[in-house]
């Protein structure tokens, strides 16, 4: 179980930027759906996009505060 | 002498055109991201492998290095990563998906 402004804290330590939209996809809050909007993506494709994201949560995907996360990633423009 | 475990990868990423790591089997997919990827590449028709790497810890261990992908499940397309549904659905919606589908079965 992660809340939205922790999960948006651990983004932000490696996206100072990122706008972060969180939805519980099952009510358990650790089936996210996870919306990352940053120039940080910036001329990055899809896959480093989504690997960036990963790694700012990894040590809450680790502990299992985070099951499964659907991820969008966008940079400012696109959004 | 190369990692056994990496030569087995490679063998099967080469083995397969559509190949799926992920949990369960195609029977019976143990997660819904896994069910999800199953249900997405039934829609083009092409053959596609399911690995279940549930049961093979190394295996997947493996994996998430060798992709830098920390998550189930995994998609190799003709050989390449391509993450899984998160990047295969924006793929699609651009319609880049038949023709990468096309190009890898030789169509």
């Amino acid at each position: 179980m992660i809340t939205p402004d922790v999960l948006t804290a651990y983004v932000r330590q490696m996206m100072p930027d990122a706008a972060v939209t969180v939805s519980d996809r099952t009510g358990t809050m650790d089936h996210l759906k996870v919306v990352v909007v940053s120039t940080a993506f910036a001329g990055k494709n899809l896959l480093d996009r989504h690997r960036m994201i990963y790694q700012a949560l990894d040590v809450p995907m680790k502990d299992g505060r985070i099951h499964a996360l659907e991820l969008t990633a966008q940079t400012p423009p696109e959004d | 002498m190369a990692d056994p475990i990496q030569e087995e990868i490679n063998k099967e990423v080469a083995a397969h055109k559509i190949l799926i790591y992920g949990k369960g089997t195609k029977q019976m997919p143990m997660c819904g991201f896994t069910r999800e990827t199953i249900q997405f590449f039934d829609k083009y028709g092409y053959p596609f492998e399911l690995i279940d790497v549930l049961s093979q810890p190394a295996k997947r261990d493996a994996l998430a290095k060798m992709t830098n992908w920390p998550t189930l499940p995994k998609v190799f397309i003709d050989g390449q990563f391509y993450g899984d549904t998160d990047i295969l659905d924006p793929m699609a919606a651009k319609g880049e998906m038949e023709p990468l589908l096309k190009k890898a079965f030789g169509k």
